[in-house]
């Protein structure tokens, strides 16, 4: 199968992996038990969010690192792009989860650790985008950008993994969970779908960096054009 | 309507989020495609 045919039939193939998803999360999936109505389904969609908000601030990390030893714009847009995604996809997941505790705990909003940490956490990684528009020399942008993002992404273990770890929180968790806490145990075929799920929104991440980093190449191509 | 924990209001909001996502997906794709090519 030669390239472009690929580059074609990969998001169709996403978009196929995807709705068998959504028809195992609903369909395939039993209900949890000790949640309300069918809300617990909502982690197949909202835990793989976090995750690739995760992932793309790790991205960012990288590339900033890189843009910082190299000085390559392409590093540059790069980080923004992950920076982007990041953001996008944190907010996704704060919405999930928001529609969730509407459910388990009657508001959309509670000061819940997990909420709180995720806020701050959108605020740090808008003040890069602020950050980037303030500033508009290109190099300089870049560099401040970079500096930015090492020093951001610090903070962002501490407030994903550690601080809900640390106070008592509704957030039902996976790995680590107080005693009383709504401990989230997962059935074989709900970890089934929980899994691809993870990797289909892994999937739909590489796809959109791609996407954004070649239309970043294509600008830099069209200024390098434009000054010559 | 619905209620907020029913199965109808947990797939309605899933899917729109996947659904907008990918169609921004392809029409990015599609943007990106044309500039490649127009250079």
């Amino acid at each position: 199968m030669n390239r472009p045919m690929l580059k074609t039939l990969l998001p169709w193939l996403l978009c196929l992996w995807m709705l068998a998803v959504i028809a195992g999360a609903f369909f395939y999936a039993p209900s949890a038990a000790g949640f309300k109505g069918e809300s617990a389904r909502i982690v197949f969609f909202h835990v793989p969010q976090a995750w690739v908000a995760v992932l793309a601030f790790c991205v960012n990390l990288v590339a900033s690192i890189r843009f910082l030893r190299g000085r390559d714009p392409l590093d540059d847009a790069r980080a923004a792009a992950a920076a982007r995604l990041g953001l996008v996809f944190s907010v996704l997941a704060t919405v999930t989860g928001s529609l969730f505790a509407r459910v388990m705990w009657g508001s959309f909003w509670n000061w819940d650790p997990r909420e709180v940490s995720i806020a701050i956490l959108l605020l740090i990684y808008a003040a890069y985008f602020a950050l980037r528009e303030a500033v508009p020399d290109e190099e300089r942008r870049a560099s401040l950008a970079a500096a930015y993002a090492v020093l951001a992404f610090v903070t962002m273990p501490f407030l994903v993994f550690v601080v809900p770890r640390i106070y008592w929180s509704l957030h039902p968790d996976t790995i680590i969970g107080a005693t009383g806490q709504l401990k989230f145990q997962m059935e074989s075929r709900m970890r089934q779908v929980f899994l691809a799920s993870l990797v289909g929104f892994t999937g739909l991440f590489v796809w959109l960096y791609t996407l954004d980093v070649r239309l970043a190449r294509v600008r830099m191509a069209r200024s390098r054009g434009g000054e010559e | 309507m619905p209620g907020p924990e029913s199965l109808v209001w947990v797939a309605a909001v899933t899917i729109v989020i996947w659904l907008g996502l990918f169609a921004y997906c392809i029409a990015l794709d599609r943007r990106v495609r044309r500039l490649e090519e127009e250079q």
